[in-house]
C-alpha cells in the first residue's frame, strides 16, 4: 500500500516538474508569476508526501519495502529511524528532491507579480526536479518492494509496487557508522540544503543567459539565496568534520577523503562566487567570471552527489552500486556542456566594463582570492578524480595520498590569508602601499607579537608560527577598524555598534566570517603541527604520561543497549603529575545487530588549551592498548567554524526595517532588481 | 601586445599550475597491490598499498607496532607495521597497509581496516563472508 502511494507521489512530483518546465517556458514571455502557482504547489506537496510516506514506512517497520528492510531494524532507536529516511542511497535522493521542491516553492513565493527572469529561472529549477524525481522513479526508487528473502535479509527487490512482497522479519539495521552518533541525523540535511540551495543562483544565471539579460539583475536577485546555501554548506562541512572527529576514532577531522572533497569543492567555488559577486555589484566587473563560478559550483554539487552516491569510491558514504551513478554522471555532463555552450553563445553580450584600475585595491585582492580559491578547487578536483580516471583508462588501482593535498593546501591557504589580511582593509579602485601600511601597521605589530609569544612558549614549527602571525594580524586589523568606526560615531557604545553593523550588514558579516576563518586557520595549524600521538598499553591502575597529561586505566565495562552491545574502558585524565583528576573518559567499541563489524567510538576531554582524545586500539583481558592524542586548540576549529557561519547569517539577514511585501514595492520601483 | 597578453598570461599561469600539480602528484601516488603483485616487484623506495587477509596465528606485537603475514589466495607477504593498529585490527580480516616493499618484508606505517561489511578486497577466489579462499 505504501509502495503504491509512494510511487504515485513520486510520479505526481515528476509530472509537476515537467509541467513547471513547460509553464515556466511559456510564461517567460509575459512573466506572470501566478501562472506557475499550480505546478509549484503540486510539486512541493507531492515531494513532501514522498518524504512523509517513506518516514511512515520506516517508523511502522514496513519491511516489505526493501529500503526499510535494508536500512533499519526493529531495534533501531527512534532518532536513527527518522534519520534513516535520508541516511542511505535512495533516501538521500528523496531528501535532495524534497529540499529542491521546497526551494522551488520559496523562490516562487518571492517572485515579483510580473517577473520574466524569475519565471524562467523556475522553469530551470523544474528541469533539475525532472531529473531528480525521474531518478527517484527509476534507478533510485525508495519504494522498491522486497521480493525475496535470504536468511533474515531482503535479497531481491522490484520497482513494481504491486509485485508480490515478501517481508523479512528482521531488518538489517543502519550502517553501524551511521547509527553511532546523533550528528548523522543533522549533518546530511544541512549539507543537502547547502548543495541544493546553489540550484537557485544557477537557475537565475541560466535564465539570464537564455534571456540575454546578462546584467547584474540575476546576481542581485540571488544574493541572499547564495548566502543561505553557503551558510548551510559551511555548517554541513563543519558538522561532518566534527562527526569524523567524534565518531570515526582515527584521531582527526579531515582526511582528504573523496567524500570530504566532494563537499569542499563547491564550497571553494561558492566562496569565490560570494566575493566576486560583491565586485560585480559594487564595481560592475567580473560579469563573465560570475557566470563561470555559479555554473562551476552547481556542477560540483552534482559531481559531489555522484562521488558520494554512485559507489565509485569505497567510503562510508558510498553504499551500493546501482544505476544511480551513470544517471548522475549523464546529468552532470548535460549540466556542464549545456551551461557552458549557452554561456559561449552569450559571451559576446556579457560586457566587460569597467577595467581593473589597479591590482592593489579591494577588487584586486578579491581577484587574487578568487584565483587562489579556483586553483585550490582545481587541485582538489584533480587529486580526487585522478584515481577514477586512471582506473577508467588503465584499470590500475591507485590512490592519491594525503601528502598531495597537504602540500598544495598549506601554501594556498597561507596565500589566501595574506590576500585576506591586505584585501579586507584596502580601498576600492586604487590603493597605495602607504595607505595599506598605515591601515595595517598596528595589526601587523599585534600579529608579530603573537608570533613572538608563540615562539617563546616553545613552538618551533614554522608553519604554525606563520599561520598565527597572519591570523592574529587579520583579527587585530578587523577589531581595530571596527572599534575605530564605532568610536567615531560618538554615541553610546551599544547603540554605535548597532548602527555601524546595521548600516552595512553585508560587510561586517563578512568581516566576522573572516575572524572565524582566522580562528579556524590557527586551529588547523596547531592540531596538525603540534599534535602529540602515542599508543600506551595499560593494566588497571597503570598510568602513562602523554603530551603533558597523565592517563590512568581505571576499569573495563560492558553494557547491553537495545540496538548494540558496548565494551569499553574507563580512563581517568589527570594533570601531568598524575595527582589532580580532570575527567573520566569512556572510549568504547560498539557492536551492532546485523552481523557487521564493531565500531569504535573515541572519547574526548576538552580543556582550555588541549583536547585529550582517547580511542581503544586493542587489548587483552589483563590490559588495554589506547591511542592517545593531544590536540592543542582543537576547540578553536569548531568555535571558529561557528563564527564563520554566524558572519554569514549576519550578512544574509534581512534588514529589520525592510519587511517582506514592502521590498517588492521598492524593487519594482527600482527597476525590478528586488533583493530577493 | 596587450591583446596577446590577455591570453598568454593566463595560459602561462595555467601551465605553471599544471606543472606544480603533476610534480606534486607524482610523489604522492600510491599504487594498490595484492601480495602476489608485491612479491613480483623488486624492493625499492616507492610507497605502495598492499591489501589482503591477515593470516591467523601470525600476528605478533613488537612494542612499536605489529608484524603479521598478509595473504591473497596464493601467497603471503610479511608485514612489519610501525604504529598502533586500528581499533578493529585482528586476525583473519581484510586490511590495506601502506608503506615500502624492501624486497623481503613490507614496512608499513599506515593501516586501513574497512569498517563496512560491504568492503571488498581486490582479489578473486575470496569469500567475503567467511574470509576464506574458496579454491
Amino acid at each position: 500500500m505504501i509502495a503504491l502511494l509512494g510511487n504515485l507521489a513520486i510520479l505526481t512530483a515528476f509530472g509537476a516538474a515537467i509541467w513547471l518546465v513547460a509553464a515556466g517556458a511559456m510564461a517567460s514571455r509575459d512573466g506572470v508569476r501566478s501562472r506557475l502557482r499550480t505546478p509549484v504547489m503540486v510539486l512541493v506537496v507531492a515531494a513532501l508526501a514522498v518524504f512523509v510516506l517513506l518516514e511512515i514506512a520506516i517508523l511502522t517497520h514496513d519491511f516489505s519495502i526493501a529500503y526499510v528492510a535494508d536500512n533499519t531494524a526493529t531495534t533501531t532507536p527512534f532518532i536513527f529511524l527518522l534519520a534513516s529516511g535520508w541516511a542511505a542511497l535512495e533516501g538521500s535522493i528523496v531528501l535532495w528532491g524534497v529540499v529542491l521542491a521546497v526551494f522551488t516553492f520559496l523562490v516562487w513565493r518571492r517572485l515579483l507579480a510580473v517577473d520574466q527572469l524569475g519565471v524562467l529561472a523556475l522553469a530551470v529549477m523544474g528541469g533539475v526536479a525532472v531529473f531528480w524525481f525521474g531518478l527517484m522513479a527509476t534507478a533510485g526508487n525508495p519504494f522498491s518492494v522486497c521480493t525475496a528473502v535470504s536468511g533474515e535479509f531482503c535479497s531481491a527487490s522490484s520497482w513494481w509496487p504491486l509485485a508480490d512482497a515478501v517481508t523479512p522479519v528482521v531488518g538489517r539495521g543502519p550502517n553501524p557508522l551511521l547509527q553511532n552518533h546523533i550528528l548523522m541525523a543533522i549533518h546530511p540535511p544541512m549539507l543537502y540544503i547547502g548543495y541544493v540551495g546553489f540550484t537557485v543562483p544557477f537557475a537565475f544565471a541560466i535564465s539570464a543567459l537564455i534571456r540575454g539579460d546578462v546584467g547584474r539583475a540575476w546576481l542581485d536577485r540571488t544574493h541572499r539565496w547564495s548566502m543561505v546555501a553557503w551558510i548551510f554548506l559551511t555548517f554541513g562541512i563543519l558538522l561532518g568534520g566534527w562527526w569524523s572527529y567524534e565518531v570515526l576514532g582515527w584521531g582527526g577531522y579531515w582526511a582528504w577523503d573523496p567524500v570530504e572533497n566532494a563537499a569542499f569543492l563547491p564550497w571553494l567555488t561558492a566562496t569565490a562566487f560570494i566575493h566576486s559577486a560583491v565586485v560585480q555589484r559594487k564595481r560592475g566587473m567580473l560579469q563573465s567570471w560570475n557566470f563561470v563560478l555559479v555554473i562551476a559550483t552547481f556542477s560540483l554539487t552534482i559531481l559531489g552527489t555522484f562521488l558520494t552516491r554512485s559507489g565509485v569510491i569505497a567510503s562510508v558514504h558510498a553504499f551500493t552500486q546501482s544505476g544511480v551513478g551513470p544517471a548522475l554522471l549523464m546529468f552532470l555532463g548535460l549540466v556542464v556542456i549545456g551551461s557552458l555552450a549557452l554561456f559561449g553563445l552569450r559571451a559576446r553580450d556579457v560586457a566587460q566594463v569597467p577595467r581593473l584600475d589597479s591590482l592593489v585595491s579591494r577588487e584586486g585582492f578579491i581577484l587574487a582570492n578568487n584565483l587562489l580559491l579556483t586553483v585550490f578547487a582545481f587541485t582538489v578536483l584533480f587529486g580526487t578524480m585522478y584515481p577514477l580516471i586512471v582506473q577508467a583508462v588503465s584499470g590500475s588501482d591507485v590512490a592519491v595520498g594525503r601528502p598531495f593535498f597537504d602540500r598544495a593546501a598549506v601554501p594556498l591557504a597561507l596565500l589566501l590569508l595574506l590576500a585576506l589580511a591586505a584585501g579586507a582593509t584596502a580601498p576600492w579602485r586604487i590603493a597605495t602601499g602607504t595607505v595599506l601600511w598605515r591601515r595595517l601597521r598596528a595589526a601587523i605589530a599585534v600579529g608579530l607579537a603573537a608570533g613572538a609569544v608563540t615562539v617563546a612558549t616553545g613552538v618551533r614549527s614554522l608553519g604554525v608560527v606563520i599561520t598565527i602571525v597572519l591570523a592574529v594580524t587579520i583579527i587585530a586589523e578587523i577589531v581595530v577598524r571596527f572599534t575605530g568606526v564605532v568610536a567615531a560615531r560618538g554615541e553610546g557604545v551599544v547603540a554605535a555598534i548597532g548602527t555601524v553593523i546595521g548600516n552595512d550588514r553585508g560587510y561586517w558579516g563578512g568581516q566576522l566570517s573572516h575572524v572565524g576563518l582566522a580562528l579556524v586557520a590557527i586551529s588547523l595549524a596547531t592540531t596538525n603541527g603540534l599534535a602529540v600521538r602515542d599508543v600506551v598499553t595499560l593494566a588497571p591502575g597503570d598510568t602513562a604520561v602523554v603530551g603533558g597529561y597523565c592517563v590512568e586505566y581505571l576499569e573495563p565495562f560492558t553494557s547491553v543497549e537495545p540496538n548494540r552491545e558496548v565494551t569499553g574502558v574507563r580512563v581517568a585524565i589527570l594533570e601531568e603529575s598524575c595527582e589532580d583528576q580532570l575527567d573520566v573518559l569512556e572510549p568504547r567499541i560498539n557492536t551492532y545487530a546485523g552481523g557487521t563489524q564493531p565500531v569504535g567510538t573515541p572519547a574526548v576531554w576538552t580543556g582550555i588549551r588541549d583536547d585529550v582524545y582517547i580511542g581503544i586500539a586493542g587489548g587483552t583481558a589483563a590490559s588495554v592498548d589506547l591511542n592517545v592524542f593531544v590536540f592543542p586548540l582543537q576547540w578553536m576549529l569548531w568555535a571558529g567554524g561557528l563564527v564563520v557561519v554566524a558572519g554569514g547569517i549576519l550578512a544574509a539577514a534581512r534588514k529589520p526595517s525592510r519587511r517582506v511585501g514592502t521590498s517588492d514595492v521598492v524593487s519594482v520601483a527600482g527597476g525590478g532588481s528586488g533583493d530577493v | 601586445m596587450r591583446r596577446y597578453a590577455k591570453f598568454v598570461i593566463p595560459a602561462l599561469l595555467l601551465a605553471a599550475v599544471l606543472v606544480v600539480l603533476m610534480v606534486n602528484l607524482s610523489s604522492a601516488l600510491v599504487y594498490f597491490n595484492t601480495p602476489s603483485e608485491v612479491l613480483a616487484r623488486d624492493g625499492g623506495d616507492a610507497r605502495l598499498r598492499l591489501g589482503g587477509r591477515v593470516v591467523p596465528g601470525t600476528v605478533d606485537e613488537t612494542g612499536v607496532g605489529v608484524t603479521f603475514e598478509l595473504e591473497d589466495c596464493d601467497v603471503s607477504v610479511s608485514v612489519i607495521h610501525t604504529g598502533a593498529p586500528p581499533q578493529l585490527f585482528k586476525e583473519g580480516i581484510g586490511v590495506v597497509v601502506e608503506g615500502v616493499w624492501d624486497g623481503v618484508a613490507f614496512e608499513s606505517d599506515t593501516m586501513l581496516v574497512k569498517h563496512d561489511e560491504q568492503y571488498r578486497t581486490d582479489y578473486e577466489d575470496y569469500d567475503e563472508d567467511s574470509h576464506a579462499c574458496t579454491s
